[in-house]
């Protein structure tokens, strides 16, 4: 994703003092936990410029959630934070305006809608754009391609046997789809329907959406001479 | 021992283990899906058709007592009973004793969920009167000595074939597996009952205040029969259902079809205000209507999730949630299954008895997208979620691991430690073979995934080696 | 029902409301003036299509003496049997079908049989939107629209609303409301999709629907 920033000409700032947005403590009900992260995240971020995010469901905890989690002067700083806070094709589309990264990805793919960025942030045709504009690349829909992988977050570990037949059947339909390669704008939905492709030994790979748009025509993955912009 | 929590790990399990049940499963909601995809033309705007629901439900629900008053002054105008049950018992025994007095042998009923809620059937039949479920698909799962197993459809869960079977056992004359020729079977064998039965049981989608009348959904019409034919006619609600005008109907009545069915609007959607009146050919000359709360009025108390009872249980939620695509509906084990299930049980039944059913979802949002009265209800797991920690009725090991959590985010340093350890252990793991084995600390998942493939060093130091160059 | 034997009826109400005095979250007022259907140019036209898509049968005739002549070529393929009727000035022509192998049951002598081989009512309102009927307790009573295997309905086109607002409008300018224990709507022959989740037409109500739709009021 840094790369792909950098490409297209923004300059990156990673601050060493983020951990996480905590979101497992949110979603599994320790509330009070989860509120001291994200004080501490809005305090890390608090002066960018945009916060980017290579996951639709931290981006989502962010700008959906913390307004429920929060109270008082930190929810006024969330929700002042919030409109600075950005999925990764959410950004590249929305704020840099950008389709075409010049990217370069000779396989068949296709793309899984990871719920938060589907349904919280209303993310369906941005990435697909991307991915459209990526020299080579032959993008395929698969059937229910907006149903849920069955990652789920800590649901995964407490009802694995549920979590895991939710996966199998991304997998299949991934499968029937004929593809090389699933990609998502969410690394925790890959991880899991990577885990369940390959213990099915199934021939397709998982792979982020930023990892794609990173491969350029260059083939030592070094950037094209950025485009110098002032940073927005 | 026991619990409601393990014997749904348990059917679970199972259930998402079962190829043949997910795929009738899948056939069941593909019909569905395609129709409410055609009925979607019918609406220049779906989401103005919801918020118009919602509003309608926000407003009889925050007004309840005065739209619940206007509605029983209205019926007893009109010569009809009004009967407010506090619990399930209660209303029971309100039935059952108007079932005695009036020499009651048979009762139609067609379907009810709150009449599952209170075990309606099995109180009557213990005082010896006889209950057809007259609801196809609640007759099927009568029949087979079931629970319903979608509030909506309640036999889903069944091929024609298995139908066919039963129908052949129970009734004779079955000569294919045709659905038409099952629903002739049915037809014919119920007829009897509805022409002789002394009582007909229905419920209410809507309860209209301003007409005193009860709004009954049905496409069947055994609804109608039920409320035409028996000589008494008794009503089993909820205390939430009541709308302020019949004019509302105008945009419930096909909101509700879609998201239901994805039908245009339900065959019958009949009203029914009091018993007969002098200038009438027919109808029952007695009408009840029971009220219950048996935990609603508590619910209505928690402002955050009251609009958990705007609930129209028309059943969309059920259809588009992955979980349920794969456990089913009996594995919930509660009268009312699905994500409206997942919400509703903790405060009807029990934070602590049913709290594992807010947690048994991956919060997809799928269900919240569907419900056409937009109810937030993947949020109000969430709360329930949070409820269930905050009453310390979680386990102590959890407790402690997000205690530990918190402790180790609140610092880069401690953060990438807890990162450095994760990535060496987990390549001990690997090294030793361990994997799915007891020791493998990840078991619950590489029991179902292949292991991760582990990265060679954190994005932060990779970052650094950038950003010094 | 008394106070007192309702003892239930009076806590829930102080439940009730003890717990609206806590104010739930009210959401962002929205816009509600949009159109949520189409407006209809053409009532009779959608009633027709919708009819068709609904599996009701709808027969145009011209004015009220056509209707009884529509009447004979409904009831020919009808096996022999008792036929249920309404008993209403407009459906008297119907006593002219009286034959050997049929009867004919007026309403005012009583429900239909169970096995009448039809019904025969007017309606209170036709709705264009839907391609539904509204009939009330004063069309034959309640077992009239749901009891035999065909319903046929006498109407008009003054009864032709465009929509579900309009109709329940016109039920209330002329007292159905009040006046009538029962009010439906009714759209096409009964069904079920409790089988697979695949509809499928004539269950415990009437399989075959049909209207007869005068083009000039029927007295």
């Amino acid at each position: 994703m840094a790369r792909v920033l950098e490409r297209i000409g923004y300059a990156i700032d990673f601050p060493e003092a983020q951990t996480c947005c905590g979101q497992p403590g949110f979603n599994s009900g320790y509330w009070r936990e989860a509120r001291a992260l994200a004080e501490r995240f809005v305090g890390v971020f608090r002066d960018a410029d945009f916060v980017v995010c290579p996951s639709g469901s931290c981006t989502t905890m962010v700008r959906v959630f913390y307004k429920e989690l929060l109270e008082g002067a930190a929810r006024e700083a969330a929700t002042n934070l919030s409109s600075r806070v950005f999925e990764f094709s959410e950004f590249l589309v929305k704020v840099a305006k950008i389709t075409d990264v010049g990217a370069n990805f000779p396989h068949r793919v296709t793309y899984h809608d990871a719920c938060h960025a589907l349904r919280e942030l209303h993310l369906r045709d941005e990435p697909r754009e991307l991915l459209r504009h990526v020299k080579n690349l032959e993008l395929v829909e698969m059937p229910y391609s907006e149903e849920c992988c069955g990652f789920g977050g800590t649901f995964s570990t407490k009802f694995p046997m549920i979590s895991a037949a939710m996966g199998e059947t991304k997998a299949a339909n991934a499968g029937a789809a004929n593809v090389e390669y699933v990609t998502s704008t969410d690394p925790s939905c890959l991880m899991h329907i990577d885990g369940i492709l390959r213990s099915r030994k199934s021939a397709v790979r998982t792979i982020h959406l930023a990892s794609i748009l990173a491969q350029s025509e260059l083939s030592d993955g070094n950037t094209s001479p950025a485009v110098t912009k002032n940073s927005p | 021992m026991s619990t409601p929590a393990k014997e749904f790990l348990h059917s679970a399990a199972v259930k998402s283990a079962d190829l043949a049940h997910r795929s009738t499963i899948r056939t069941g909601i593909d019909h569905y899906e395609a129709a409410v995809m055609r009925t979607g033309a019918r609406f220049l705007d779906w989401e103005a058709a919801r918020e118009q629901c919602r509003a309608v439900k926000w407003e009889a629900v925050n007004h309840l007592d005065k739209y619940l008053l206007e509605f029983e002054s209205r019926v007893q105008d009109r010569g009809g009973h009004v009967f407010w049950a506090e619990t399930a018992a209660d209303a029971r025994r309100y039935i059952s004793e108007l079932a005695a007095r009036k020499d009651v042998r048979t009762v139609v009923k067609s379907k009810s969920m709150v009449s599952e809620e209170i075990d309606l059937r099995q109180d009557l039949e213990k005082q010896g009167v006889k209950v057809f479920e007259t609801d196809l698909g609640e007759l099927i799962v009568q029949l087979r000595d079931e629970p319903p197993y979608h509030l909506m459809t309640p036999a889903m869960h069944l091929t024609r074939t298995e139908i066919a079977d039963l129908f052949r056992e129970k009734y004779g004359g079955v000569e294919s597996n045709d659905p038409q020729h099952l629903v002739d079977i049915a037809r014919r064998a119920l007829r009897d009952a509805f022409f002789s039965a002394e009582m007909g049981i229905t419920g209410a989608n809507f309860l209209v205040a301003d007409s005193g009348m009860v709004a009954l959904t049905t496409n069947e019409g055994n609804g109608r029969l039920g409320s035409s034919l028996p000589r008494i006619h008794v009503v089993v609600t909820g205390i939430e259902k009541v709308i302020p005008r019949m004019q509302d109907l105008a945009v419930l009545w096909p909101t509700l079809a879609r998201s239901a069915v994805g039908q245009s609007i339900a065959c019958y959607n009949t009203l029914i205000g009091g018993p007969r009146n002098a200038k009438e050919a027919d109808g029952p000359e007695e009408f009840h209507v029971v009220l219950l709360d048996n935990g609603r009025s508590e619910l209505l108390a928690d402002a955050e999730q009251r609009e958990v009872l705007h609930c129209i249980r028309c059943g969309a939620c059920l259809n588009v949630c992955p979980v349920f695509r794969k456990i089913g509906g009996h594995s919930y084990g509660t009268v009312y299954g699905g994500p409206i299930g997942s919400v509703l049980m903790p405060h009807l039944g029990g934070l602590n008895k049913f709290q594992h059913l807010s947690f048994a979802s991956s919060l997809c949002g799928a269900c919240t997208e569907a419900c056409p009265v937009k109810i937030d209800l993947h949020h109000h797991l969430l709360q329930n979620r949070r409820n269930a920690v905050e009453s310390a009725e979680r386990p102590f090991g959890e407790r402690l691991a997000f205690k530990l959590w918190r402790w180790m985010m609140m610092a880069p340093k401690r953060f990438a430690v807890l990162g450095g350890a994760a990535r060496a252990g987990l390549r001990a793991v690997h090294a030793l073979g361990l994997e799915g084995t007891r020791l493998d600390p990840l078991r619950p998942w590489t029991k179902t995934h292949a292991p991760p493939a582990i990265p060679a060093e954190s994005f932060r130091s990779q970052w650094r080696k950038i950003a010094t160059k | 029902m008394q106070q007192n034997d309702n003892p239930g009826r009076g806590r829930i109400l102080a439940r009730i409301q003890k717990g609206l005095r806590n104010p739930a979250p009210k959401h962002a007022p929205v816009d509600k003036s949009g159109a949520i259907f189409a407006p209809i140019v053409d009532p009779l036209d959608r009633f027709q299509k919708e009819c068709g898509q609904n599996g009701t049968e709808c027969l145009i005739v011209p004015n009220a003496a056509a209707v009884a002549e529509a009447f004979e070529r409904l009831l020919e393929p009808i096996p022999p049997g008792e036929i249920f009727v309404q008993d209403a000035p407009e459906l008297r022509p119907m006593a002219a079908l009286r034959r050997n192998d049929r009867s004919i049951r007026w309403s005012t002598e009583g429900r239909p049989a169970e096995q009448s081989q039809a019904t025969v009512t007017l309606a209170e309102a036709l709705v264009a939107q839907t391609g539904s009927i509204f009939v009330s307790a004063a069309c034959g009573g309640r077992a009239a629209s749901v009891v035999a295997p065909v319903h046929i309905l006498v109407a008009s086109i003054q009864q032709l609303v465009p929509d579900l607002g309009a109709a329940f409008e016109r039920l209330r300018e002329r007292g159905a409301v009040e006046n009538n224990s029962m009010l439906c709507l009714i759209t096409g022959p009964s069904r079920t999709a409790d089988i697979e989740k695949i509809i499928v037409m004539g269950a415990h109500g009437p399989r075959r629907v049909v209207v007869i739709l005068s083009l000039e009021p029927l007295s």
